[in-house]
C-alpha cells in the first residue's frame, strides 16, 4: 500500500458571497429579506425590541412566560385549534430570547409562508392571555426551570453572572430568570409587558426564494394593527472589574464531575476591538484545537471538553470559560485553565495558532450560512446591531487581515486573569481543601 | 405527493478495492461535505468489550502515518471547516464540511486514517482518550438527572447476547480493560475500504471526486473476511410487559414506555415514524393534548414520542412524559399507557394524519437543507440499503402511510403483552 504522503494544498478559492439583502419599509414596519433561489424551505422571523434587557429587575423570565402564553389561544381560536392550524402547515412557532431582542419564527415550505405568517402575527399581536392560562403557563415555566436547574450548570452560570455584573442589575441575573423569579410573576406583569413591547411593529425577516414570496403582503400581515415607535435602546454599560480573583463554591453533593465557570466583564458588541478580541478568544478557547481544550482534554484527559469565549450584546459583554471535569482533578484543572488565560494575556498568540483561528472563523461563514434559519439569524444580527448589508463580506475580510500584533494586543487588553471569578459547582466536601490549597484566591461558599 | 425526497443528482462508483463513492453535485454554496460511513458499530462488540467502537472513533482523530497527533483537527479548522464523528449501535460516521477548495485536503486526511492509523496508534494516545471517553460518560450519562435512561432501556428491550443489548458508550470496567492490541486489530478488521461508503455533496463534480478518491484511497487494500455482527433481526418475544422503577436524585417523576417496532428502512418502520409523530410531536399531538393540556398531569416541554432509527433489528419506539407538580409516578404511568393503548382503538383522524405528515415533511427538508445533511443521508442509504438513491423514497413512503396501518401496528406491536417496557423514575425522599 502506498498512501500519498504529501498533504495537498488548496484549490482555487471560490468567491465568498452572502445572499442578496432586500430592505423595505412596509405598513409601518421594516422588512429585511435574503434571496435563496431554488430553496424549498422559507423562514419568517419577527424581531421585536423585547429582549431580556427590557424586563424589569425582579421580573426575570417575563419574556419566556409570555412566549409560551402566546400559544394558549388567540382572539380568533383556542389553544388546540391554534396548534392544529399551525402544525398542519408543517411548522411550529419557534420563540427565542436574548439580551437584545425577542424573536418568533416559522419555517415552512415556501408556498405555505403566507399562511404561516398570518398565524405568527395572530399569536404575537392578539393572544388571548386569559388569566388562568397565564398562571398555568407561569407555573409550568417555573417547573421547567426547576427541572433544568437540577442539571449541573445553570446554578453555576447564575452565580458567575451575578458576581460579574451584580445582582442589583437585570444583566446580573439569569437571562431566562430562575425558578423563583418566574414563580413570583403575576398576570399583570405579563399583559403589561405584552402591551408595552409586543404591539410595536418590529422587523420582519424573510429568507427563501423571494421570487415565490410577496414581501409587501407578508409585511402587511405582520404589522397589521401594530403601533408605537422605536424606543431608546441605551448605550454601553460600564462594568467594573474585580480587583482580586476568588473562587465561589456551589455545593452539589455526590457529583462525579465539577462544573467550572470562569469569567469577567468584557467589551460590548460595537467595541472597535470586536474582531481581534473574537480571534484571541478563538485561540484561547473557541475551537476544538484551542489552547484550553488541547491542554485539558488532549494532554491531561481531565475533561470531555472545555471552551472559552468572549460574548457580547449591545450594552455589555463577558469573557467566560466553561467545562465539566472529573471531581478528582478539579483543582489541577482549575490551575491549568487560569494559567492558560494568564499565558495568553502575557505572551499573546502565535502566527500558527492565529492562522487556524482566522481561517476557521472566515471559513465558517461559507460552511455555516447555508440554511434559511442560519441566514435569518445572520440578518437579525444586521438589524440588532445596525450593520450594513455587506457586513458578512467585510467581516470575512477583517478576520483574514487580522495580524498577530493586533490579536495579541486584544488578548492583553481584554483578558484579566487576576479579576476572574472562578465558580466551581461540585461536591464541596471533597474538593474544598484542594481548592483552598491552589492559592488561586479566597474560597467562598455560595449560599442560595 | 412529491415524486422524490431527493431531487438532486446522485452518481456512484466503486473503486477496485471495494470503496463505494457517492457524489451529489450542488453549486448553491461554495462548500463541500465529505462523509464516511463505516459499517461497524457497537452491535459488533463482543461481551467484555463494550464501548470499544466509540472509543476507537476518538482514536481516529489522534494522528495517522502522515498526520501528526492533533493535526487532523487543526488542518480542517484551519481551512475553515467543521468536523465531527459519531458512533451508534449500527455504524460509525466521520464527516467534515469545508470550503470547496479544500476538498482534496479532506480526502487526503480521511484516506490517511483509513489506510494508516495503526502504525501511529500509541499507548499514550489510548490512555488519554480512554480518560476523555470516561469523562464523556460522566458528563452525559452519570452526572445528569435521567441521564442513564437509555442505558437502562436497552437491556430491557433486547435480551443478553442481542447486538443492541448494551449501550454504545460502554461500561467503565470494559473501558478500563481496553488494551492497545485490541484496537489495532479493530482497525485492521473493520476499517477497510470495502466496509465503507465515501459520500461528497456540494460544490464539486462526480468526475473530480471519483478521480480524487482513486488517487487517495485506491491503494488501500480491501479485507476479505470482515466478520458480521450477530444477527438481531429476530428477537424472541417474552409475551409479557417488563419494567424497572428507579429511585434517584431527579426533580420529578418521569415515565418511559418503550417497544420494539420494526427495523429502520422497512415499511413497518415508516408506519412507526408517522405513528410516533401523531402520538408525541408538537402541541397538536395526542400526548400533548391529553396529558399536558387535557388532564394536565405532564409538563408540556418534556413530552414526546420517537423512534430510534436503527436498521439491524426491530428499532425502539419510545414515549415519555414527566409529571407536573403533585402528580404521582403511578398516575402518570397510567395516563401515558392509556394514550399509547388508544392508538389501537381510537382511529387516527385525517387531521391528525395530515398534521403529522406536514411536520415530517418539514423535518425531511430541513435535513436536506445542508450539504452535510444530504451527505449523511446518502451514506446511510448506500451503507444500509445498498443504494443511495433509495433516500428519495423515504418521504413519499411516510406520506403514503394510512390511519388503518397505524391502528394495525398499534394493535400488533404496542400491546402491553408485546414486551412493553416501562421505565419509571421516582425522586428520592430528601432528608428534612
Amino acid at each position: 500500500m502506498t498512501l500519498i504522503t504529501e498533504r495537498p494544498g488548496p484549490g482555487a478559492a471560490r468567491p465568498y458571497r452572502f445572499p442578496q439583502v432586500v430592505r423595505r419599509a412596509v405598513a409601518g414596519g421594516q422588512v429585511v429579506a435574503a434571496h435563496l433561489p431554488g430553496q424549498n424551505l422559507a423562514v419568517a422571523l419577527l424581531l421585536l425590541d423585547a429582549g431580556a434587557g427590557r424586563e424589569p429587575v425582579g421580573k426575570e423570565g417575563l419574556g419566556a412566560v409570555l412566549a409560551k402564553a402566546l400559544e394558549e389561544g388567540t382572539a380568533q381560536r383556542d389553544a388546540t385549534a391554534y396548534a392544529l392550524a399551525i402544525e398542519a402547515l408543517g411548522t411550529e412557532l419557534v420563540t427565542g430570547l436574548d439580551w437584545d431582542s425577542f424573536q418568533v419564527s416559522v419555517q415552512v415550505p415556501v408556498d405555505r409562508l403566507g399562511a404561516a405568517v398570518e398565524l405568527l402575527a395572530e399569536a404575537v399581536r392578539t393572544p388571548k392571555l386569559d388569566p388562568a392560562d397565564v398562571l398555568r403557563v407561569r407555573d409550568d415555566e417555573a417547573t421547567a426551570l426547576r427541572m433544568d436547574w437540577a442539571n449541573p450548570g445553570p446554578r453555576a452560570d447564575a452565580v458567575l453572572r451575578g458576581d460579574i455584573f451584580g445582582t442589583d442589575n437585570r444583566w446580573g441575573r439569569p437571562m431566562y430568570g430562575d425558578p423563583d423569579s418566574v414563580a413570583a410573576l403575576d398576570v399583570d406583569d405579563v399583559t403589561v409587558f405584552h402591551s408595552e413591547w409586543f404591539i410595536r411593529p418590529g422587523t420582519l425577516i424573510v429568507v427563501g426564494d423571494l421570487d415565490r414570496v410577496d414581501l409587501d403582503a407578508l409585511g402587511a400581515t405582520a404589522f397589521a394593527g401594530a403601533g408605537g415607535g422605536p424606543v431608546e435602546k441605551g448605550g454601553p454599560i460600564e462594568v467594573p472589574r474585580h480587583d482580586r480573583r476568588r473562587i465561589i463554591l456551589v455545593d452539589r453533593p455526590g457529583s462525579v464531575q465539577s462544573t467550572l465557570r470562569l469569567g469577567h466583564p468584557s467589551p460590548h458588541r460595537a467595541h472597535p476591538d470586536h474582531v481581534p478580541t473574537t480571534l484571541a478568544g478563538t485561540v484561547l478557547g473557541g475551537a476544538f484545537t484551542s489552547r484550553l481544550n488541547h491542554l485539558l482534554r488532549e494532554v491531561h484527559g481531565y475533561t470531555y471538553g472545555i471552551r472559552g469565549d468572549f460574548a457580547s450584546s449591545r450594552r455589555f459583554g463577558r469573557f467566560a470559560i466553561s467545562s465539566g471535569v472529573q471531581t478528582a482533578v478539579t483543582a489541577p484543572a482549575l490551575v491549568e485553565a487560569v494559567g492558560e488565560v494568564s499565558r495568553t494575556r502575557a505572551e499573546g498568540v502565535t502566527e500558527d495558532e492565529l492562522a487556524v483561528a482566522r481561517f476557521w472563523r472566515a471559513g465558517q461563514l461559507s460552511v455555516e450560512l447555508q440554511t434559511p434559519r442560519a441566514i435569518a439569524s445572520a440578518l437579525a444580527t444586521l438589524v440588532v446591531h445596525d450593520l450594513p448589508d455587506d457586513y458578512h463580506a467585510r467581516l470575512r475580510e477583517a478576520l483574514l487581515a487580522a495580524d498577530v500584533d493586533q490579536v495579541s494586543a486584544a488578548a492583553a487588553a481584554h483578558l484579566h486573569p487576576e479579576s476572574l471569578t472562578l465558580v466551581v459547582e461540585g461536591d464541596a466536601a471533597v474538593i474544598r481543601d484542594e481548592l483552598v490549597a491552589t492559592g488561586l484566591g479566597e474560597v467562598v461558599d455560595h449560599t442560595p | 405527493m412529491p415524486d422524490s425526497g431527493y431531487p438532486w443528482p446522485i452518481e456512484t462508483t466503486r473503486l477496485d478495492n471495494g470503496l463505494r463513492v457517492v457524489v451529489s453535485e450542488d453549486r448553491t454554496a461554495p462548500a463541500v461535505a465529505v462523509n464516511l460511513w463505516y459499517d461497524v458499530g457497537s452491535r459488533h462488540e463482543p461481551e467484555g468489550q463494550t464501548g470499544f467502537a466509540h472509543l476507537f472513533e476518538h482514536l481516529m482523530f489522534e494522528g495517522s502515518v502522515n498526520v501528526a497527533k492533533t493535526e487532523h483537527m487543526k488542518l480542517i479548522q484551519g481551512s475553515g471547516g467543521s468536523l465531527n464523528a459519531t458512533t451508534n449501535p449500527d455504524r460509525t460516521n466521520y464527516f467534515e464540511t469545508v470550503p470547496a477548495e479544500h476538498l482534496e485536503l479532506a480526502l487526503w486526511l480521511e484516506a490517511d486514517r483509513m489506510g494508516g492509523l495503526v502504525p501511529a496508534l500509541t499507548q499514550e494516545t489510548l490512555d488519554n482518550q480512554r480518560e476523555v471517553v470516561k469523562n464523556e460518560r460522566r458528563q452525559r450519562y452519570e452526572n445528569v438527572p435521567y441521564g442513564d435512561a437509555w442505558l437502562r432501556l436497552l437491556p430491557l428491550l433486547y435480551p443478553p447476547g442481542h447486538p443492541y443489548h448494551h449501550a454504545t458508550i460502554g461500561s467503565m470496567a470494559d473501558l478500563n480493560a481496553a488494551g492497545l492490541p485490541t484496537f489495532q486489530a479493530f482497525h485492521q478488521t473493520y476499517y477497510a475500504p470495502n466496509n465503507a461508503v465515501l459520500t461528497v455533496v456540494g460544490d464539486t463534480t462526480a468526475a473530480e471526486v471519483f478521480a480524487l478518491a482513486d488517487k487517495y484511497f485506491g491503494s488501500i487494500p480491501p479485507r476479505a473476511d470482515i466478520p458480521a455482527a450477530p444477527d438481531g433481526r429476530t428477537v424472541p418475544t417474552a409475551g409479557r410487559p417488563a419494567g424497572e422503577t428507579v429511585t434517584a436524585d431527579v426533580p420529578a417523576p418521569r415515565v418511559y414506555v418503550a417497544h420494539r417496532s420494526e427495523p429502520f428502512g422497512t415499511p413497518g418502520y415508516d408506519v412507526a415514524t408517522v405513528l410516533a409523530t401523531v402520538l408525541g410531536s408538537g402541541r397538536g399531538s395526542r400526548l400533548y393534548q391529553r396529558l399536558a393540556d387535557g388532564e394536565r398531569i405532564a409538563q408540556p416541554d418534556l413530552i414526546g414520542a420517537y423512534g430510534v432509527d436503527l436498521a439491524h433489528a426491530p428499532a425502539p419506539l419510545i414515549a415519555t412524559a414527566t409529571a407536573r407538580d403533585g402528580v404521582t409516578a403511578e398516575r402518570l404511568r397510567d395516563g401515558l399507557a392509556e394514550v399509547v393503548d388508544e392508538l389501537a382503538t381510537v382511529s387516527v383522524t385525517a387531521a391528525e394524519l395530515d398534521r403529522a405528515k406536514a411536520l415530517l415533511s418539514t423535518t425531511w427538508w430541513r435535513q436536506m437543507s445542508t450539504v452535510e445533511g444530504r451527505a449523511d443521508t446518502l451514506g446511510r442509504y448506500a451503507t444500509q440499503f445498498g443504494d443511495p438513491a433509495k433516500a428519495g423514497e423515504r418521504l413519499p413512503a411516510w406520506l403514503a402511510v394510512t390511519a388503518e396501518q397505524i391502528a394495525e401496528q398499534a394493535a400488533e406491536l404496542l400491546r402491553p403483552e408485546h414486551d412493553r417496557v416501562t421505565l419509571i423514575y421516582v425522586p428520592e425522599e430528601k432528608a428534612a
